[in-house]
């Protein structure tokens, strides 16, 4: 009695849910006939329930679902539950649903009796999934095709999005990088302009922009960080070119400076000594003994004159030739050897050698009339400032730097000069550090104009009586 | 008047020497063509063999006419009144006229070529200095 009075509350409290579930619920035999339909199911198809609980399953199916709902019955009828998605357009209905699908086989005695179907309407969770899913998309498209880097670090200064534009610039692996540490993948003490800008950010909640060096990648950024709820976000472009061409542009403007005063300078002397020198020949008489010295002085003066101007001249047509020119590839000992051929005569005079280290084959990239003006520039010099002390002896040796072009070494043992003292003064135009030599101070200004034409670097190193070295990184 | 030029370009001192002569200022002309060495002489030289006028240029190789007074500001003091150094520059820079304010040795700027006027200003000036002592 107990027994069967437990029973009917139970299939009570089952009508109950039956009835009144908002899922659609249906209950099929193994041919996929329904056996019974829940009134959400009806209301879904609009038919009344004898018009549906009878018939087959497939009859209220577009055909193109039949194949995919009597696999999954079977495998219901074969003793699994089964979930899947669908979206199906109910014959007969105006509108298509996205449904999850959960098939229960009912168990009775140990036999399968049949199989409950569960529809649950997912239609619109799974359309917000939608646009939630496009607009991410659209969001990273956006930031994938933005030409700046962009990043997010969390409140924890955690890598939370990276953009194929961070990898590029600064050589990472986004996957590698997100849910890392700012710190632990850039750590601040080699950053530390980064992170105190960022730091500002966030702790002020005001956006930042500056421009830094990143060591790492020798590159020049121009950052952006704005803090948000989700932390910071920062963007990034390299300005490296920008800056690098600024700086060229106010190097040259100090170069023009320094060469203007240098050559008002040096233009004026020997013309200030004419215009005195016509005055002094103007009081003199022709036959006094002052006269003809006077004259002669005058000659050299206005010969100073014109020199000054051609050293302007030379100047000004290398700065002109600098991006005509096609570099080629010059044998080093051919221009080395050519130099020390042409002053033969003087090292001969003064007794002096010159020693070449030069592995055959060895060539620079460059131009071949510019390298031999470094190397008759050098000679010259060695020859003309050497020590009366001891024999001229220069060493030219040189040794192909693998991937970092060539170093060549120019050392003399002649009188040197304080290093200290003349600093980067020594490669000036004009500039002179031998008062018992004459000499223009021109020098050593064409060796590294011509140098640095060719995308070269000059260093200087020297000891006062023991002699110099000049070492020269070409291409 | 006990003169003495600095200067390292011959053709200059050539030509101060002679213009000097002509103008009768110099009896006693000296010239050294390195500031190195005029500073030694300087340094070394007995209070009565010390030039009245000094003619220094400015540019000049290794050590420079600024070098030179730097170099002598130990001797400042003893030389103050007896020593007059005027530069004689060719440059026409603006900056120079107003460095040589810092130092007191110096009593005045020429810029080269000099002339007959500018000497005559120099010993008018000498005398005027010489005289109020």
């Amino acid at each position: 009695m107990n027994d069967i009075f437990q029973l009917k509350e139970s299939e009570q409290r089952y009508r109950a849910l039956f009835e009144n579930n908002p899922d659609l619920v249906l209950f099929q035999n193994r041919e996929g006939v329904i056996r019974d339909a829940n009134p959400a199911y009806l209301a879904v198809l609009q038919r009344p329930k004898d018009e549906v609980v009878g018939h087959h399953f497939n009859e209220f199916l577009p055909p193109s679902l039949h194949a995919l709902f009597a696999q999954k019955l079977r495998e219901a009828f074969e003793g699994h539950k089964v979930y899947f998605d669908a979206e199906v357009h109910f014959v007969g209905t105006s509108n298509a649903l996205r449904v999850a699908v959960t098939k229960v086989p009912l168990v009775v005695e140990g036999t399968i009796a049949g199989v409950y179907a569960v529809l649950r309407d997912v239609t619109e969770v799974y359309q917000s999934h939608l646009v939630i899913r496009e607009q991410a998309h659209k969001l990273n498209t956006i930031f994938e095709s933005i030409t700046d880097a962009f990043f997010v670090l969390d409140h924890n200064w955690r890598f939370a999005y990276i953009n194929g534009e961070v990898e590029r610039l600064l050589n990472v692996n986004r996957e590698h990088l997100l849910g890392q540490y700012l710190q632990d993948v850039f750590p601040a003490d080699e950053n530390e302009i980064f992170h105190q800008h960022f730091r500002r950010a966030l702790d002020t909640n005001q956006a930042v922009h500056f421009e830094a060096f990143f060591r790492r990648r020798a590159l020049w950024l121009d950052i952006k960080a704005f803090p948000s709820e989700e932390g910071l976000s920062v963007y990034f472009s390299n300005v490296t070119d920008k800056v690098k061409s600024q700086e060229e542009l106010y190097r040259q403007n100090q170069d023009l400076q320094q060469f203007t005063y240098i050559v008002s300078h040096n233009l004026r002397a020997p013309l200030a000594n004419a215009i005195g020198l016509v005055d002094l020949l103007n009081s003199l008489d022709r036959d006094s003994a002052d006269y003809q010295p006077t004259l002669n002085n005058l000659r050299t003066s206005t010969q100073q004159l014109d020199n000054v101007l051609r050293d302007m001249n030379t100047i000004l047509s290398i700065r002109d030739k600098q991006d005509v020119d096609e570099p080629e590839h010059v044998p080093l000992a051919d221009v080395v050897e050519q130099a020390r051929r042409n002053l033969a005569e003087p090292i001969a005079q003064c007794g002096g050698e010159v020693v070449m280290d030069l592995p055959a084959g060895l060539s620079v990239l460059g131009n071949r009339a510019y390298l031999y003006s470094i190397f008759f520039n050098l000679l010259s010099n060695s020859i003309k400032y050497r020590s009366e002390e001891r024999r001229l002896r220069v060493t030219v040796s040189a040794t192909a730097q693998p991937g970092a072009g060539v170093r060549v070494l120019f050392a003399d043992n002649g009188s040197g000069f304080d290093v200290d003292k003349a600093g980067p003064d020594v490669f000036r135009l004009y500039k002179r550090f031998h008062t018992s030599q004459p000499g223009r101070g021109m020098g050593l200004y064409l060796v590294k104009t011509h140098v640095e034409t060719m995308g070269g670097r000059i260093e200087v190193s020297s000891t006062v009586n023991a002699g110099t070295c000049f070492t020269l990184h070409l291409r | 008047m006990e003169t003495l030029l600095i200067d390292d370009d011959s053709i200059g001192v050539f030509l101060t020497e002679r213009l000097l002569k002509r103008e009768g200022f110099a009896e006693n002309l000296a010239s050294f063509a390195s500031a190195q060495q005029a500073l030694e002489f300087l340094q070394n030289a007995p209070l009565h063999e010390l030039p009245q006028v000094i003619f220094l240029d400015l540019n000049m190789p290794v050590m420079d006419g600024w070098d030179f007074l730097t170099a002598l500001k130990p001797q400042e003091e003893a030389l103050l009144g007896r020593c007059y150094i005027f530069i004689l520059t060719s440059s026409l820079a603006h900056s120079d006229a107003e460095r040589i304010h810092e130092f007191p040795l110096v009593a005045g700027l020429i810029r080269k070529p000099l002339d007959g006027e500018q000497i005559q200003n120099v010993r008018a000036q000498l005398e005027a200095a010489l005289n109020s002592k």
